[in-house]
């Protein structure tokens, strides 16, 4: 063999172990799925919450997964599968099972329906951690039990969201006189109590009425709203009963009163179409779009993220997509998963990550907060709230105000 | 004392449930049947207004009669197909009921599941010593008042109404005397509907629309008529002011028990006076 030869054969074999190297190492970037399930209703009444978001949902965990999360050295995405609780106990029991048994399913994020007790109580059984929001069942003294729920964190808390709205409001028109808050009986129990305390701490001026389930013809209670000398009126998340406040109250000549409603607006033009135009106009939603949040900071990554996720989501539909709870909700919670399994060093030892959970600090879509509540909740997972609010400005939904959650004690 | 806005309201709602349950008790006293997919109708009148208004720019009360011949014309067409090829009054009754998911199902297929509202046809309202009256709800109450004055008309000076009063009555008679039972119950029937649709159409300016709507008012029409008496169609109006005076009276002095105190208070009605208020024509 003569040198050149030998030089040119030494050549070939260094490329071709190099070449084998590099494609190892390119298999050794190849991500590993993390299956997660999101329970919510998609189909019945509440359907068109569960499925709005979705475009954008799916479109942000494409983002999020391009750059994944490592743990231990190795690269993760996560993997959503999506299962309809029919927005009932019994619906959000069965999707449970389905996604923890037959599915294998170790996490579910994005939870907010009615079937919050039945959901826990086989998540907790079977250390399936999950990220829901807290609520009239899961408040101090209601039914939620750090002990008896040790895998349950409320990623979204929707009852200090709902303070951090009034207190939002309240700071928008100091000159308000009292905020009259609705709600239907099916919301009536300890979790006002809850809201209550704060707010008269907080020293807000408010009065409650409660109506029975399914009412339209809101007269009698903005009646009596009037007579308590409400110019605000918020209601807690029933979109008809909102709606029709917002039209009645106009209807009934009371057009200097303010309407609103906790939850984020489908479209204003829901509210246009059922209210009227002129009647929708100022009415107060939540907002979770973050590049439009003055008081809370947000990662700049997370607001282009968020910002792509809402043109791509444009794109698939064929039409502006305007809707922005879902900034908040599943994302926010894949973000705190993700980080709180860095942190555990481990991806499926649901008490390593729970302790990374709780009293962790998360950088999300709707700011930077440490996990809190140890006073008040028996532990500290409760994550906080930029607290913003739309209003409706012709046919759009604008920025009002904000007032973001300080941590809970 | 409640404040003005309780009394109109209240009015209103009467207006509501008591031209439903005056068309549903037209219906039984003739066809001997209840028609449980009443409440559907009602929604379809809605949906009519709506659409002749927001669409057609039809003016309201045109929109209010087309509902009401539209509906009709549907009420005649269910008589004739459904009411008549079945016969048995208990298979009637469960084809009316299955009529109540068959419309709905429709309506959801046509016109989608989401609510959907008319502005106030006459917006403003009437200020008197701090109360305010809206235009819209005023309109409501007149409205009803001219179809209700047309059925008196109709029953007690025409010749049709003699003939319906006839058949309800003594059936056999009418038919012997040469009054076509067939046609007048397509008449009826044809009545009844419209009132239904009416009603739905006459509610569209100040509630929601959506297929599911007809559940509620057709509920308070079947109890405005328990109240009233089964068979008298001043039972009808009669329950239909009770009930619709209670529901925003109640509402107004205990808000979210409003429901609960009032089927307490017409269990109690009923308990004095199991026929009904005037139960006695149904004989």
């Amino acid at each position: 063999m003569n040198k050149k030869r030998c030089v040119t054969m030494t050549l070939v074999m260094v490329f071709m172990l190099l070449g084998f190297c590099s494609s190892a190492a390119l298999a050794a970037e190849e991500p590993i799925m993390i299956d997660v399930a999101v329970i919510n209703p998609m189909s019945g009444p509440a359907g068109p919450w569960g499925q709005i978001g979705v475009p954008a949902y799916d479109a942000w965990l494409a983002l999020f997964n391009q750059e994944g999360f490592r743990v231990n050295g190795k690269l993760y995405n996560f993997r959503s599968h999506t299962y309809d609780s029919m927005n009932t106990p019994e619906g959000g029991a069965a999707a449970a099972k389905r996604a923890i048994f037959e599915d294998k399913i170790k996490f579910i994020v994005g939870h907010w329906d009615t079937s919050f007790l039945a959901v826990s109580a086989i998540t907790n059984k079977n250390k399936v951690i999950l990220i829901a929001r807290n609520g009239n069942e899961a408040v101090p003294g209601g039914a939620y039990s750090p002990k008896k729920m040790p895998y349950v964190v409320f990623g979204t808390p929707s009852h200090e969201r709902f303070i951090s709205d009034i207190m939002s409001i309240a700071a928008a028109n100091p000159e308000y006189k009292r905020i009259g808050i609705y709600d239907s009986t099916l919301g009536k129990g300890i979790g006002w109590d809850y809201v209550d305390d704060h707010l008269t701490a907080a020293g807000v001026r408010f009065h409650h009425e409660w109506y029975p389930p399914g009412t339209k013809d809101m007269t009698a209670y903005i009646t009596r709203f009037k007579e308590a000398g409400c110019d605000i009126l918020y209601g807690a998340g029933d979109v008809l009963a909102a709606m029709m406040i917002t039209k009645q109250r106009w209807d009934m000549g009371l057009k200097y009163i303010k309407t609103g409603t906790a939850g984020g607006l489908l479209t204003p033009q829901m509210y246009i179409d059922v209210s009227g135009y002129d009647a929708s106009q100022g009415f107060l939603a939540q907002y979770a779009a973050p590049w439009e949040y003055k008081n809370t900071k947000v990662n700049p990554k997370f607001i282009q993220m968020c910002k792509k996720a809402q043109e791509m989501a444009s794109k698939k539909i064929g039409k502006p997509f305007t809707y922005t709870a879902w900034t908040d909700w599943g994302p926010t919670h894949l973000q705190i998963l993700s980080q709180a399994m860095e942190k555990a060093d481990s991806v499926d030892d649901p008490d390593k990550i729970m302790t990374a959970i709780r009293g962790g600090t998360f950088d999300t879509n709707a700011g930077k907060y440490t996990m809190s509540g140890e006073k008040t909740y028996g532990s500290p997972i409760v994550f906080g709230t930029a607290g913003a609010i739309s209003m409706i400005k012709g046919d759009k939904e604008v920025y009002f105000s904000e007032s973001p959650w300080k941590p809970i004690p | 004392m409640p404040p003005v806005e309780i009394w109109v309201d209240g009015l209103t709602q009467s207006c509501i449930f008591m031209t439903m349950a005056f068309g549903m008790v037209l219906v039984f006293s003739i066809l001997g049947i209840l028609n449980w997919a009443h409440g559907q109708l009602f929604m379809l009148g809605a949906f009519v207004a709506f659409y002749a208004i927001t669409a057609a720019a039809i003016p309201f009360p045109v929109g209010i009669l087309l509902g009401g011949l539209l509906v009709a014309a549907l009420g005649i067409v269910i008589k004739k197909f459904v009411i008549d090829r079945i016969g048995n009054e208990l298979y009637i009754g469960v084809a009316t009921l299955a009529l109540i998911f068959t419309l709905e199902g429709a309506a959801t297929m046509i016109f989608g599941s989401d609510d959907r509202g008319l502005a106030a046809v006459l917006p403003g309202v009437y200020t008197m010593a701090g109360s305010t009256i809206s235009y819209q709800k005023l309109a409501v109450i007149a409205f009803t008042l001219v179809v209700m004055a047309a059925m008196y008309f109709v029953l007690n000076r025409t010749k049709v109404g003699l003939a319906i009063r006839a058949v309800a009555q003594e059936p056999e008679a009418a038919s012997l005397s040469g009054i076509s039972t067939q046609r007048l119950s397509l008449i009826v029937m044809g009545i009844g509907c419209a009132l239904a649709g009416m009603a739905g159409a006459i509610m569209s300016p100040i509630y929601p629309i959506n297929p599911f709507i007809g559940r509620a008012p057709m509920i308070m029409a079947l109890l405005a008529i328990v109240i009233g008496g089964l068979g008298s169609l001043r039972g009808a109006i009669a329950g239909g002011l009770i009930l619709g005076f209670l529901h925003s009276v109640i509402a107004y002095y205990i808000s979210y028990l409003s429901e609960v105190v009032l089927f307490i208070l017409v269990i109690l009605i009923l308990l004095v006076k199991p026929q009904g208020l005037f139960g006695e024509s149904a004989k």
